[in-house]
C-alpha cells in the first residue's frame, strides 16, 4: 500500500510545533524609541494609512511594502510595520500568514508563480511546474518557484507570473529562457506576455496540446 | 447610556411556547423552554457572536437554510425546531467534522470530565466517525506562556481565546496564524502570551487545548470539590470558585457575577492564590508560576528546612525569645501577647490591613476601645479623613455601582490606576468604551482645577458621569479639603440625583471600605459614627510609637515595613516606630521582613480560602468569604484569637463562633442592621439597596458600641446557615488538622 | 458578435488612455447621469434588469435601492478580486478599458449616494492595477473624480486597493474585512453590506463587469438594454472560455444563446480527436454539466434549471482524456487551500474530501468511500458561514453523481496498481501546501 499524503506531515504549517520562548518579552506594540524603521518604508506606510478612513486598512499595502524591502514578512519587517501602524506584530502576523502572496520565510529574488489550477493543469501546468522547479533547483538565491491557484489567465494556459508579469502559453521548452530573462532582468518572454494579447486571440493557443498531465503523472 | 430594557415576546420552540426578551439570542432564549442548543464558539461575554463553529444550527419556519441559533435574535411568533431530522443530521455532521482532527485522548486529557466537546459529542454526536484517515499530529503540549500550556491537536478553532485577547483584554497578542485547515492559535514569533488577564482563556477554551500549567494533572473533576468565596487579594473582590482536593486549593475559577467581575479574573487572583493558601505544603511540581509566589515550604512543625525565615507561610504561633522567633503553643503565644498588651494598656495602637475581614477589623477595634481603652486604631494607610466627609462620601445616593462603569456616558479616572489597583475594573472600563461608546479620561490628584474642568466637560456630553477615584486622592495632610472639593463637584454635577452617575472609590486595601464601616478608624466607630475620643491615625501612630508616647502595636495582616504593603507607603517613620515599640503583636499569613524583625508574637492568619467572614466591596456590596480549605498547621480563626486575647485582658467580647462575630457586626453598623449571612448568600448584598440604607443617610451620632449592647444578643435568631456554598459545619470550628493545644 | 457593448473597440490601441476613451465617447454617460437625479439613474438601472456578474447574479438595481437613504457615510466597493478558477473577464476590462469601470463607479455611486469608493483588485493583477492607477490619475486630473464632479453635487473619492492572494476575499463580506485590514474571513449575514458593510457603513458591492455595464445602460437607457438577452437574464455577458478548447479567451455574448454556440462556435470546441467529457458553465464552483447539456441556453435561469449555475460566466471545458478523479482532486484541493478556516464544515469538509480523493487515487479506497464522500458533500452544503464550502461540495457532488461508474473503475484500477507498481505521490500536494497558504 502506498502512503496517503498526510496534511500535517507533507504540509506542515511552520509554527504548528512551535512553543513560546519564556526568555522573550510579550510582543506589544513596538516602542518607536527603540524600533528602527527605514524612512522610505515609514513614508510609504504613512501615505497608505492616510488613504483610508481607518488606518488599519493600510495593513496589506504596508505588508507589501515591507516585503519588497525585506524580501519576506520577517519578524523584523513585521515589527517595523507594527511600529508605524501602532498595532501589535501579532496582528500583522495573523494577517500576513492569511494571504498567499505574503511570504512567511526567506525566498529567492524572483517570484515565479506557476498556475496549477484546473484550466492550466488541463494543459500541462503540472509538467511545466516540475520543469521550472528542476531548472531553478539549486538557485534558491534567485528563484521562488511556487505553484499557485488560478491566476486569472486561463486563456494563455499553461501560464506563469514572473515577478508579476503574466506569460503564456508556456511549453517546457520556454523554461530556460524564462529563467534566464528573469535572472538577467530582461523582459520575460516578450512575445508571450499577456499584455500583448488580443481578446480571444486566435493565435494564442494554435500550438498542439502538450503531452497530457495524466500521462506524466506529475499530479499524483 | 440607557440600559437596554427589552420587551418580552413569545416564541415556539419544539412545539412549546416560551417567553423571552426580544432580540435575545435564540440559544439563550431556548433555555427558558428547557431546550439546550449546543454551542462552541458562542460566548456572550466575548461580544457579538461569530457563527463560526456551526454547532448551533436549528430550523426556523419560514427560512430555508438552517440558522445558527447563537446569532439569531428571537422575534415575536418565531417558530423554531431543534429536534427535526434535518437539524439532528446537521448537528451530527458538525460533531463529526470537529472530531476529524481532534485526538480522542480524553483519558489523558486534563479537560476530561469537564469538557464541552465531550458532552456535546455524547449528546449530539453520531457516536461513530467515518473518518479513517490518520489524524494530524503535533508536538504537545507546548508552552504558550509560563502559566498556560497549549495542545494544538485538540484545538477546534472556536476563536474564543483569540477573541478574548483581541476584544476583551485588547492586548492583541494571541492570534490565529495561517488559513483554513492550517490555522492555529499562536503568538508573534514565539513570544510568550503574557498579559494581565491571560488566564481567562483557559476557562474559555471548550476543549483541552489550553490548560493551566499549575493545575494540569493535579486532579480530576470527580475528585474535587468547588467552594465559592471571594478573592481578597485586591479591592475588586472578584467572586471565585475554588477547586479543592483533599483540603487543598488547586485552582481558582471565576464565579461570574455581573455586578462584580463580569466573569473574568486577573492572573494574579487566578494563579497567585493556590500557592499562598497552600504555601506550607505546596506541591508545586516545579511549576514556575508557583515557585515565584509561594512562601518557601515549611514543615508542618512550623520549622522549614532553614528554620524560621522571611517568606515562609506562618502555620503556627511564633514567639520571639532571645531575639529568635520560634514556634510555641497557642497557650504560650496568647499568654505573652496578652501580657505585652496589658503592660501597654491604653498606650497600644492597632493597624488593620488587606486580608482582614469586617469581623476581624470590628473585633480588633473593640479590643482597642473597650478592652484596652485605646482609641488608636486605623485601617486607612493614607491618614484619617473627617468623619462627616467620610459619611458624605459613603452616601448611598452618590454611590456608583460597578456596572455603571460600563453604561455611563463617561468615566473619569481620578488619581488611581485600575489595572494595578483593581485590575478587573480595567476590563469593565474597556468594555464600556468598546461597546457603549463610553468616554474615558484620567486625571491626577494634584490639580483640582484640571479635575473640575475635565469632569464638567465630560458631564456636558451626557449626565451619567462616574468618577472612579483612588483612596490616595483623599489622603495626606489636605485630605479633607480634597474630599470636600470632590463632594462639591459631585453636587454641582448632581451626580447624586442622576442614576447611573456617581462616585466609586478604590480603597488602598482589599477590604478598605468594610474595615472603615466596621469601625477600624481612629475617629469613627462602626457605621462611621463619630468616635467619643479620637485616636491617632496611621501616620500619627508611627510618630507616637517612635516618640515613645505609645508603646505597643497590634498588627492585623499589616507589615508597615514590607514593600507592597499599603501601609509601607508611609515609609521611614515605621522603622523607628517598630524599633521603639516594646510589644508588637502580629497576625500574618506569610512571614514578612518587618514582623520577622520586630514582632514579639506572631499568630498564623488564614488566607481568604481558609477563613469565614464578610468583606465589603468598594461599591458597598457586603460579600461572604467562605472557608474552602483547612489552614495548614496549628491554627485558629482571627476572630477567635482576638476574642481570647480580650478575655485574658479581662473583657469578654462575647463572641464564641463566627456567626456571632458577624451578627455583632451587623447589629453595630447602623446600615448593616438586620443583615444575615443567609441574606448575603453567594452573591452579596449592596447595603445601599436595603431599607436600612436610610440609617446611614439620616443617622445622628449614636453612642459608640459598648459591651451591654451585645450581651444577650439573641443567638437563636442566627438560623442555621442555609447558604449553598461551603459546609455549615466548617463555620467557627477550628479547621481539621488544626487545634492541638 | 453583432452588438458588442463591453468589448466595443476593446483591442483599440490606447483605449486605456483618457484621450482615446473620450474620443470614443467616454464619460458622456457620466455627464448624462449627473444631469439626472440619482433616483432617475437608479430607475434606469432597475429597468435594465442587469444582474450581478460576479457570481450571485443578484439584480444590481435592487441592491442599490436597498441602501438606506439620507446623509451618512456610504461606500461603494468594486469587487475586482476575480479569483474564481476559469474567470478572467474582469482582467480584460480593467487592463484594456479602465475608464469604463471608473465611469461606471462614478455613476453607480451617484445613484447610491456613496461618496467614498474602493476597487479591491487581486494582488496578482499587477499590470491591471498599474493601468488602473494611471487611469485614476487621469480621471482625477480631468475632474471626473474628487470634490463636486463637473460642478455637480456629487463628490467621490476612489482608492485602488491591492489584495494579497486569497480567493475568499472575493466573497463580499470577506472582502470588506480584508479591506479593513483584517484576515479575509466572511462575516455573518445579516447584517448585509447594504446596511452594515465597510466600516459599519452602508455599502454597495459590485463586480467589475457589472459596474462597467452601468455607463452603457445609462447611455442606451435601461429599457433598450433589457431588450437584449432573455426576460430574466438581460443584456450581454462576458464569458471566459478555457480548458480543452481551441480558442480559449473572453467572448461577449448575448445572454440566452445556446451554450454550444459558445463552446464550439466561438471557442472552437475540443482539440482534434477529443470529445467533451464535462464542462463547468460558471467557474469551478458550478456543478459540472455533460455534453448533453450543451444545448441549454446560456443564461442564469436555464443553467439553474439544468442543475448548475452561470456564476461568473467562466466556461471550463474538460475532454475525455482527463480522469474525473483527477479533476475532482484539483477542485477539492483548490477549495481546501482557499477555505478561510473560520467555520467547521468548510474547513474540515474540504480537508476530508481531499484526503478521501487521495485515497481513491492511491488505491486505498473502496466504492463505499464514494457514498461517504457524497454524504460529506451534503453535510457541507447549506451549513457553512459563506458558500465557499458549497462551492466545492456542489461540483464534487455532481461529479460523483454523474460519473460514479468512472469513479468506481478508478478505485479498482488504482487498487490493482497499488499492489503491482508503486504509483508516485502527488507532487502538487506538497507544492500546494508547502508553499500555498503557508
Ligand atoms: C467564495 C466566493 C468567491 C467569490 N469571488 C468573487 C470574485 O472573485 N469576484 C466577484 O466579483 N464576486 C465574487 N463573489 C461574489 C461576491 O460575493 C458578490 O456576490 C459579488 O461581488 C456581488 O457583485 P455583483 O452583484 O455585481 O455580482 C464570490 C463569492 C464567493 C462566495
Ligand atoms: S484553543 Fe481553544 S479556545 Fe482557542 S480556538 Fe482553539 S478551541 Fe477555541
Ligand atoms: S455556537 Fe453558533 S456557530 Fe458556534
Amino acid at each position: 500500500m502506498t502512503p496517503v499524503p498526510r496534511l500535517g506531515d507533507d504540509a506542515r504549517a511552520s509554527g504548528w510545533d512551535r512553543a513560546t520562548d519564556p526568555e522573550k518579552d510579550p510582543a506589544l506594540i513596538p516602542d518607536p524609541a527603540t524600533c528602527e524603521v527605514p524612512a522610505q518604508l515609514r513614508e510609504t506606510i504613512e501615505a497608505a494609512m492616510a488613504r483610508y478612513p481607518d488606518r488599519r486598512s493600510a495593513t496589506i499595502p504596508a505588508l507589501h511594502a515591507a516585503q519588497s524591502l525585506h524580501g519576506w514578512c520577517s519578524p523584523q519587517a513585521l515589527e517595523q510595520v507594527a511600529c508605524v501602524m501602532r498595532v501589535t506584530p501579532a496582528y500583522l502576523d495573523s494577517v500576513a500568514s492569511f494571504y498567499d502572496m505574503l511570504e512567511q520565510r526567506p525566498v529567492g529574488r524572483h517570484s515565479v508563480y506557476v498556475c496549477t489550477n484546473i484550466s492550466c493543469s488541463l494543459r500541462g501546468a503540472d509538467a511545466l511546474l516540475a520543469a521550472i522547479g528542476e531548472a531553478a533547483a539549486g538557485d534558491e538565491e534567485n528563484f521562488n518557484v511556487r505553484s499557485f491557484e488560478c491566476l486569472g489567465a486561463c486563456d494563455i494556459a499553461p501560464m506563469a507570473s514572473v515577478d508579476g508579469v503574466y506569460v503564456g502559453p508556456l511549453s517546457v521548452e520556454d523554461v530556460p529562457q524564462l529563467l534566464d530573462d528573469a535572472r538577467s532582468g530582461r523582459p520575460v518572454l516578450p512575445d508571450k506576455q499577456l499584455a500583448t494579447r488580443l481578446v480571444a486571440d486566435p493565435r494564442a493557443n494554435s500550438q498542439e496540446f502538450p503531452a497530457h498531465a495524466v500521462e506524466d503523472g506529475s499530479s499524483r | 447610556m440607557p440600559r437596554p430594557q427589552p420587551r418580552t415576546i413569545t416564541l415556539t420552540i419544539d412545539g412549546r411556547e416560551i417567553e423571552a426578551a426580544e432580540n435575545a439570542m435564540l440559544v439563550d432564549a431556548a433555555k427558558h423552554g428547557d431546550v439546550e442548543i449546543p454551542v462552541f464558539c458562542y460566548e456572550p461575554k466575548l461580544g457579538n457572536p461569530v457563527g463560526a463553529c456551526r454547532m448551533c444550527l436549528v430550523e426556523i419556519e419560514g427560512i430555508g437554510k438552517l440558522q445558527t441559533g447563537c446569532s439569531t435574535p428571537v422575534k415575536d411568533g418565531m417558530v423554531v425546531h431543534t429536534q427535526t431530522a434535518r437539524v439532528k443530521e446537521a448537528q451530527k455532521s458538525v460533531v463529526e467534522f470537529l472530531l476529524i482532527n481532534h485526538p480522542l485522548d480524553c483519558p489523558v486529557c486534563d479537560k476530561g470530565g469537564e469538557c464541552p466537546l465531550q458532552d456535546i459529542s455524547f449528546g449530539w454526536g453520531g457516536g461513530i466517525s467515518r473518518f479513517i484517515e490518520p489524524k494530524r499530529h503535533f508536538v504537545k503540549p507546548l508552552e504558550l506562556s509560563p502559566k498556560i500550556a497549549i495542545d494544538r491537536e485538540r484545538c477546534i478553532l472556536c476563536y474564543r481565546c483569540v477573541r478574548f485577547s483581541q476584544e476583551i483584554s485588547e492586548d492583541y497578542q494571541l492570534v490565529l496564524l495561517e488559513r483554513g485547515a492550517h490555522s492555529f492559535v499562536s503568538t508573534f514569533d514565539g513570544h510568550p502570551y503574557v498579559a494581565p488577564f491571560s488566564g481567562n482563556i483557559i476557562e474559555l477554551c471548550p476543549v483541552g487545548a489550553l490548560t493551566s500549567r499549575s493545575y494540569r494533572f493535579r486532579a480530576r473533576p470527580w475528585d474535587i470539590e468547588d467552594a465559592g468565596t471571594v478573592c481578597t487579594l485586591c479591592p475588586a473582590q472578584c467572586n471565585v470558585s475554588l477547586t479543592v482536593r483533599d483540603e487543598r486549593v488547586l485552582r481558582v475559577l471565576s464565579r461570574e457575577h455581573h455586578e462584580v467581575d463580569d466573569g473574568w479574573l486577573c492572573d494574579h487572583g487566578r494563579f497567585a492564590y493556590p500557592a499562598l493558601a497552600d504555601g506550607a505544603r505546596a506541591n508545586t511540581g516545579g511549576d514556575p508560576t508557583i515557585e515565584v509566589l509561594e512562601g518557601k515550604p515549611v514543615a508542618s512543625n512550623g520549622l522549614g528546612p532553614h528554620g524560621v525565615h522571611v517568606g515562609m507561610r506562618v502555620s503556627e504561633p511564633l514567639l520571639r525569645d532571645g531575639g529568635e522567633l520560634r514556634p510555641v503553643s497557642w497557650e504560650r503565644a496568647l499568654e505573652e501577647a496578652a501580657a505585652g498588651l496589658k503592660r501597654a494598656g491604653a498606650k497600644t495602637a492597632a493597624l488593620v490591613g488587606s486580608g482582614a475581614t469586617n469581623e476581624e477589623g470590628f473585633l480588633l477595634a473593640r479590643l482597642m476601645r473597650e478592652t484596652l481603652d485605646s482609641p488608636h486604631v486605623d485601617s486607612r494607610p493614607g491618614g484619617a479623613l473627617d468623619v462627616e466627609l467620610a459619611r458624605e462620601l459613603a452616601a448611598p445616593a452618590l454611590q456608583a455601582k460597578v456596572s455603571d462603569l460600563e453604561f455611563a456616558h463617561s468615566v473619569l479616572v481620578l488619581d488611581c490606576d485600575p489595572i494595578v489597583d483593581a485590575p478587573i475594573l480595567d476590563l469593565r472600563l474597556r468594555k464600556g468604551v468598546r461597546r457603549h461608546e463610553m468616554k474615558l479620561e484620567r486625571v491626577g490628584g494634584d490639580d483640582l482645577d484640571a479635575l473640575r474642568d475635565t469632569a464638567t466637560r465630560l458631564s456636558r456630553q451626557g449626565e451619567e458621569l462616574v468618577i472612579l477615584w483612588g483612596e490616595r486622592f483623599a489622603s495626606g495632610v489636605d485630605a479633607d479639603e480634597r474630599a470636600r472639593a470632590l463632594l462639591d463637584l459631585a453636587a454641582e454635577l448632581s451626580l447624586g440625583e442622576t442614576d447611573g452617575a456617581g462616585l466609586l472609590e478604590i480603597p488602598a486595601t482589599s477590604n478598605g471600605r468594610g474595615l472603615r464601616e466596621s469601625g477600624a478608624l481612629p475617629n469613627a466607630g462602626p457605621g462611621l459614627i463619630a468616635a467619643e475620643t479620637t485616636g491617632h491615625d496611621a501616620a500619627a501612630i508611627a510618630a507616637a510609637l517612635a516618640g515613645g508616647e505609645l508603646s505597643a502595636l497590634h498588627l492585623l495582616e499589616v507589615d508597615p515595613l514590607s514593600a507592597g504593603d499599603a501601609f509601607a507607603a508611609q515609609g521611614s517613620p515605621w522603622q523607628g516606630a517598630l524599633e521603639r515599640a516594646s510589644t508588637v503583636v502580629a497576625h500574618a499569613t506569610l512571614l514578612s521582613e518587618g514582623i520577622a524583625e520586630h514582632a514579639n508574637v506572631i499568630f498564623p492568619a488564614g488566607s481568604y480560602a481558609e477563613k469565614e467572614g464578610t468583606v465589603t466591596h468598594p461599591d458597598g456590596r457586603v460579600q461572604r468569604v467562605r472557608q474552602a480549605a483547612a489552614q495548614g498547621g496549628i491554627t485558629r480563626p482571627g476572630w477567635r484569637v482576638i476574642a481570647e486575647l480580650s478575655l485574658r485582658l479581662g473583657h469578654d467580647l462575647d463572641v464564641y463562633d463566627q456567626k456571632e462575630a458577624s451578627q455583632q457586626l451587623f447589629d453595630a453598623v447602623s446600615f448593616y442592621e438586620g443583615l444575615t449571612l443567609e441574606e448575603i448568600g453567594g452573591r452579596g448584598v449592596r447595603w445601599q439597596e436595603r431599607e436600612r440604607a436610610l440609617a446611614h443617610a439620616g443617622a445622628t451620632a449614636e453612642p459608640q458600641p459598648d459591651a451591654e449592647r451585645y450581651s444577650g444578643a439573641d443567638r437563636d435568631t442566627h438560623a442555621a446557615d442555609t447558604d449553598t456554598e461551603g459546609e455549615e459545619s466548617r463555620t467557627g470550628e477550628p479547621p481539621r488538622g488544626g487545634e492541638r493545644t | 458578435m453583432s452588438d458588442e457593448l463591453l468589448f466595443k473597440d476593446i483591442d483599440e490601441p490606447g483605449l486605456n488612455t483618457l484621450s482615446v476613451y473620450e474620443a470614443r465617447g467616454g464619460y458622456a454617460a457620466m455627464r448624462k447621469a449627473l444631469s439626472m437625479t440619482p433616483g432617475e439613474v437608479l430607475a434606469e438601472l432597475e429597468a435594465s434588469g442587469l444582474r450581478g456578474r460576479g457570481g450571485a447574479g443578484f439584480q444590481m438595481g435592487k441592491k442599490v435601492s436597498f441602501l438606506p437613504k439620507g446623509a451618512m457615510d456610504k461606500y461603494l466597493v468594486c469587487n475586482a478580486d476575480e479569483s474564481e478558477p476559469g474567470t478572467f473577464k474582469d482582467r480584460e476590462l480593467m487592463q484594456k478599458n479602465p475608464h469604463l469601470l471608473i465611469e461606471g463607479i462614478v455613476i453607480a455611486s451617484y445613484a447610491a449616494g456613496a461618496e467614498r469608493s474602493f476597487i479591491y483588485i487581486r494582488g496578482e493583477y499587477v499590470l491591471q492595477a498599474d493601468v488602473l492607477d494611471a487611469a485614476l490619475a487621469q480621471a482625477r486630473e480631468a475632474g471626473y473624480l474628487g470634490e463636486r464632479i463637473l460642478d455637480s453635487q456629487h463628490s467621490l473619492s476612489l482608492v485602488l486597493h491591492r489584495g494579497a492572494g486569497a480567493y475568499i476575499c472575493g466573497e463580499e463580506t470577506a472582502l470588506l474585512d480584508s479591506l479593513e485590514g483584517k484576515r479575509g474571513n466572511p462575516r455573518l449575514k445579516p447584517p448585509f453590506p447594504a446596511n452594515q458593510g465597510l466600516y459599519q457603513g452602508p455599502t454597495l458591492i459590485n463586480n467589475v463587469e457589472t459596474l462597467s455595464t452601468v455607463p452603457l445602460i445609462t447611455a442606451m437607457g435601461g429599457k433598450r438594454y433589457a431588450e437584449l438577452g432573455t426576460d430574466t437574464s438581460t443584456g450581454t455577458k462576458l464569458v471566459s472560455v478555457s480548458g480543452h478548447v481551441r480558442r480559449p479567451g473572453n467572448y461577449e455574448i448575448e445572454l440566452g444563446i445556446p451554450s454550444r454556440e459558445i463552446v464550439y462556435g466561438l471557442a472552437g470546441g475540443p482539440p482534434e480527436g477529443q470529445e467533451i467529457k464535462c464542462w463547468f458553465p460558471g467557474g469551478s464552483s458550478a456543478p459540472v454539466l455533460t455534453p448533453e447539456d450543451l444545448d441549454v441556453p446560456y443564461d442564469f435561469d436555464s443553467l439553474a434549471k439544468a442543475g448548475s449555475m452561470l456564476g461568473s460566466g467562466a466556461i471550463i471545458v474538460v475532454d475525455d482524456s482527463t480522469p474525473i478523479v483527477e479533476l475532482a482532486l484539483k477542485v477539492a484541493m483548490f477549495y481546501r487551500h482557499e477555505s478561510c478556516g473560520k467555520c467547521t464544515p468548510c474547513r474540515e469538509g474540504t480537508n476530508w474530501t481531499v484526503k478521501m480523493l487521495q485515497r481513491i487515487d492511491c488505491g486505498e479506497a473502496t466504492p463505499m468511500d464514494l457514498d461517504i464522500m457524497a454524504s460529506v458533500q451534503d453535510h457541507i452544503i447549506g451549513n457553512c458561514l459563506c458558500v465557499l464550502g458549497d462551492a466545492m461540495a456542489m461540483p464534487i457532488g455532481s461529479m460523483i453523481a454523474k460519473f460514479r461508474g468512472e469513479f468506481e473503475q478508478h478505485i479498482e484500477t488504482a487498487r490493482m496498481r497499488a499492489n503491482l507498481i508503486v504509483p508516485p505521490v502527488p507532487a502538487d500536494e506538497q507544492a500546494l501546501f508547502a508553499h500555498g497558504a503557508s
